[in-house]
């Protein structure tokens, strides 16, 4: 389908396009890691909860998991204000455009996230008042965790609505915007690095010197805990490349190049030594006492860091020809503009020679609106007007100085005090003499 | 014009992002710049008296501001991003792109502000373990409450070019929004006035808090409330200061925001509560100096009250008088650039906006193209049915008398003279025809009027699908018809 070509904001970005790029890369790539670590950490909490009612060390630990969310989650929020900036000066059509289709669900991430944060508020600062009763309190926890899974779906959504134009004309509203061909799959991608991120971290976190005597862990209990989180991350890294290759196959061919493939496939190679540590370290657990985990990490993150730019290379891709030819609207538009206004002054100054009656300009923009010259509209018409003040213009100055209200069923005359007094005199001698 | 124009019937698209604004600012004013000085100051006192009840209390109270500004506080800020997107993108859109390094400023210091928080309060109970811990961290606090401040001088900063149009058109820069004659009044009316919030609401909680103790109770109050009484006369002096300054033309628009037309009697009134609230408030302030114990609660809540109900109608004030404009000089409230008029009179604005269904205009379809032209024209401001609606507006002016389209569009055509916080109408004259008879043709029914995102967009045309212009030769030069 044709997409619509609108016209961008005829102002110069605030600096240069390449800047404003990387700025948004970098600033994404922040917000995205603090953003796994919230939802991870909410995921992960929920899941030991639900351990912890048999084992109740894994309670200790998710109380323990919800202190990291608090701090995280106040980062993904003031993080993600950044690469919001940047993309609202970057891709102002498309973003403004795929917002709006997806209008009320885009809102609702306001009052959702809110919610999930006192959620989560709740769970964490009255942990010992839901001693008593489990069930609720874990279904605090996983309704916070299920707000934490949904709200990601709803920015995946609008970030994908907006590279592809063309789908925009058969959108209506969040849902068919959500069921696009290359979203869901792009969802779960998301998901499973989510659950690697944050198990990543939480093998980092559980290692610190410190943390045997937070939860009060034997040290093979601290070493069980840390293998549980490698098990998630070997899992979910390969399901994140599984669906990874999904994404790929199905992802709409615009913004396709062999750049990008090649930066796929990079940060998919860098992964396979990190899954290998991985592997060692879970079939042999004396591993875990020197888990190569700064290595592990650091692939990872060079990785991300290049999804991140191929991911940025996609969207350029894709939207290259519309952006070219937003330029070219917008020029052309402007330059309509400018003509359109050059031949205005021109009749302005045309109509300027031709000798305006005195008071007609003033009577046009203060009083044409309320009173016309046969119709009772707002205001009496002019007959009306003419009738009751013949021959008594200062009559007319008078009472627009200072109105009455004489009719019950019209509104009361606003004070015109911003006129001077010879003005409303050729005011008044206009309307009478016509 | 050039985006699909996302629609709420119902509260109206204003009414939604006043919404978010006034909780956000209520929030900022009152529980971060005015309230954080409060909690140091209670530290402070605990650390020298060594009496272990201030750090408590302390420590319950920024519990609460802890909770509300890392939540609603930061969201609704946010929020404010979202909203003005959804309603208003070709304002918010320029808006960024001229004051995108004061905004990004603005970010690293709120990125401070909520790193400081959370450090100030996280590590609250493993500082009370030695004296220099406690230093340090009454440390963190006095930075925190100056940061909390600075973000809301810069965003002042960056408010003030409302206030200061002319400005805006020649520089286009923070700088002349920061150094506009209207930016240290209101710098000093925000200041004063979240200084005063900020102790009156930590008063009301203590209040709440400290119920077994009455002896203590008096004690802080008695300090909260020389705090706030201090306070108070510089709020007092700042809204001199600020009436002072606001330019004439400005000061002849404020009648018609407190109020519509038909309340502006009430104008008085209302100025008479703003100054009885004040007299209230220095009065529960100076009982409360004076006999900190017998001061009962409620008094202080209607207090707490007033003062939001006083900032709520500053920003509406502050917002109202920019009107026609949303930019001022450069952008009217319907989100069309001054300087696009003569070419939307010329040819209309129909011809010209990317996500219209309807071109040209004949018998036939007029009131469908009426509907078009208001989606485009008129519904940043105005419902239907809901907040502001169009239909309230008809009925004040024409009653149940017939709503004669002819008499409408004289109206219309002129209404920026009487009304001068209107923008011009921007269409041609049978768009202004069409618009009179979907006006009103509303007198008996209206149909549900959807937004964008319940709608959708129509199928590209020609003209939402090509890039040229009119009749005009494709300046651009190049192949730039996509079809």
């Amino acid at each position: 389908m044709t997409p619509p070509i609108p016209r961008d904001i005829p102002l110069p970005l605030p600096a240069p396009e390449g800047f404003l790029e990387i700025l948004l890369i970098v600033s994404f790539l922040i917000h995205i890691l603090f953003v796994h670590l919230m939802v991870g950490g909410s995921l992960f909490s929920l899941v030991c909860q639900i351990r912890g009612l048999k084992s109740p060390d894994y309670e200790k630990l998710a109380y323990r998991i919800m202190q990291t969310v608090t701090v995280n989650k106040s980062l993904a929020v003031v993080m993600g204000v950044a690469p919001l900036l940047v993309i609202n000066t970057l891709y102002a059509p498309q973003f403004y455009a795929s917002s709006a289709l997806i209008g009320d669900m885009w809102m609702a991430v306001i009052p959702l996230v809110t919610v999930a944060f006192l959620l989560a508020y709740a769970h964490k600062f009255w942990w010992n008042h839901f001693i008593n009763i489990p069930e609720l309190h874990i279904g605090i926890a996983a309704l916070e965790t299920g707000l934490f899974l949904f709200i990601p779906l709803i920015f995946m959504t609008n970030v994908n609505l907006m590279l592809f134009p063309e789908y925009w004309p058969q959108v209506k509203g969040f849902f068919s915007a959500m069921l696009l061909p290359n979203v869901l799959q792009r969802y779960l991608h998301f998901i499973s690095a989510t659950i690697l991120f944050s198990s990543l971290f939480f093998v980092w976190w559980s290692g610190r010197k410190s943390f045997q005597n937070e939860v009060g862990f034997s040290r093979l209990r601290v070493i069980s805990v840390r293998r549980f989180f490698y098990a998630f991350a070997f899992g979910a890294t390969v399901f994140q490349i599984l669906t990874g290759l999904v994404v790929f196959a199905s992802l709409p061919p615009q913004g396709m190049s062999w750049g990008f493939t090649l930066l796929l496939m990079l940060g998919g190679l860098l992964v396979l030594p990190a899954m290998w540590w991985m592997w060692q370290n879970l079939t042999h657990p004396g591993h875990l006492l020197d888990d190569r985990l700064k290595e592990i990490t650091a692939c990872f993150v060079c990785a991300a860091i290049i999804m991140g730019i191929a991911r940025h290379d996609y969207r350029e891709n894709a939207l290259a020809d519309h952006k070219s030819a937003i330029a070219e609207k917008t020029a052309n538009y402007q330059a309509a503009v400018k003509d359109a206004r050059e031949q205005a002054q021109l009749t302005a100054k045309t109509q300027e020679s031709q000798t305006l009656v005195p008071g007609e300009s003033a009577f046009n923009l203060n009083c044409a609106a309320c009173h016309h010259p046969t119709l009772t509209t707002v205001g009496p018409a002019l007959q009306e007007i003419k009738e009751i003040y013949a021959n008594n213009p200062a009559g007319i100055t008078a009472w627009t100085k200072a109105p009455g209200k004489k009719r019950p069923d019209t509104m009361k005359m606003p004070g015109f005090s911003q006129l001077s007094d010879d003005e409303l005199t050729a005011i008044s001698q206009y309307l009478l003499s016509h | 014009m050039d985006f699909p124009i996302f629609h709420i019937d119902f509260i109206g698209n204003r009414m939604l992002i006043a919404v978010d604004a006034i909780l956000h600012v209520i929030i900022n004013h009152a529980l971060a710049v005015g309230a954080l000085p409060i909690i140091v100051l209670l530290e402070l006192i605990g650390i020298r008296s060594k009496d272990l009840r201030w750090d408590n209390l302390a420590y319950r109270l920024l519990k609460i501001i802890f909770i509300i500004t890392t939540t609603v506080g930061a969201l609704t800020g946010v929020g404010i991003w979202f909203s003005a997107s959804l309603i208003n993108p070709a304002a918010i859109g320029s808006l960024i792109r001229v004051f995108f390094w004061g905004w990004f400023t603005e970010w690293i210091v709120f990125v401070t502000e909520v790193s400081l928080i959370m450090a100030y309060f996280l590590s609250w109970q493993s500082a009370s373990k030695s004296p220099e811990a406690k230093l340090k961290h009454l440390r963190l606090g006095i930075f925190l409450a100056a940061f909390s401040w600075i973000t809301m001088a810069i965003i002042v900063a960056i408010l003030g070019f409302m206030m200061d149009p002319g400005n805006w058109m020649t520089k286009r820069t923070l700088l002349s929004g920061l150094f506009n004659p209207m930016y240290f009044p209101q710098l000093g009316l925000r200041t004063t006035l979240a200084m005063v919030m900020g102790s009156m609401t930590m008063i009301c909680l203590t209040y709440l808090f400290t119920r077994h103790d009455l002896a203590f109770r008096a004690m802080v109050l008695r300090t909260i409330s020389t705090w706030s009484s201090a306070w108070l006369a510089g709020l007092i002096i700042a809204s001199i200061w600020y009436y002072q300054v606001i330019p004439q033309h400005m000061l002849a628009n404020i009648p018609v925001a407190f109020a519509t037309q038909e309340y502006a009697s009430w104008n008085g009134r209302l100025k008479l509560i703003l100054i009885v609230g004040l007299l209230y408030v220095s009065r529960v302030l100076w009982l409360s100096v004076k006999h900190p114990g017998q001061v009962h609660g409620a008094k202080y809540l209607v207090s707490v009250l007033l003062l939001f109900a006083m900032l709520g109608q500053f920003e509406r004030v502050r917002e109202f008088i920019r009107k026609p404009f949303i930019i001022g000089q450069y952008m009217y409230a319907n989100g069309i650039r001054v300087e696009d008029y003569p070419l939307l009179q010329r040819d209309g604005i129909l011809q010209h906006a990317t996500y219209a269904s309807i071109r040209e205009i004949t018998a036939d379809n007029q009131v469908s193209a009426g509907r078009e032209v208001f989606e485009q024209a008129c519904t940043r401001c105005h419902t239907v049915n809901g907040v502001n609606s169009i239909r309230g507006q008809l009925k004040n002016m024409y009653g149940e008398k017939p709503w004669q389209s002819e008499a409408i569009a004289a109206y219309v055509e002129n209404m920026h003279g009487a009304r001068y916080f209107m923008p011009p109408f921007p269409g041609n004259k049978a768009e202004l025809d069409a618009l009179s008879v979907y006006l009103s043709s509303l007198q008996k029914r209206a149909a549900a009027f959807n937004g964008a995102q319940t709608n959708g967009i129509p199928k590209p045309d020609k003209i939402s699908a090509s890039t040229f212009y009119g009749t005009l030769p494709n300046l651009a030069n190049t192949h730039g018809d996509l079809q």
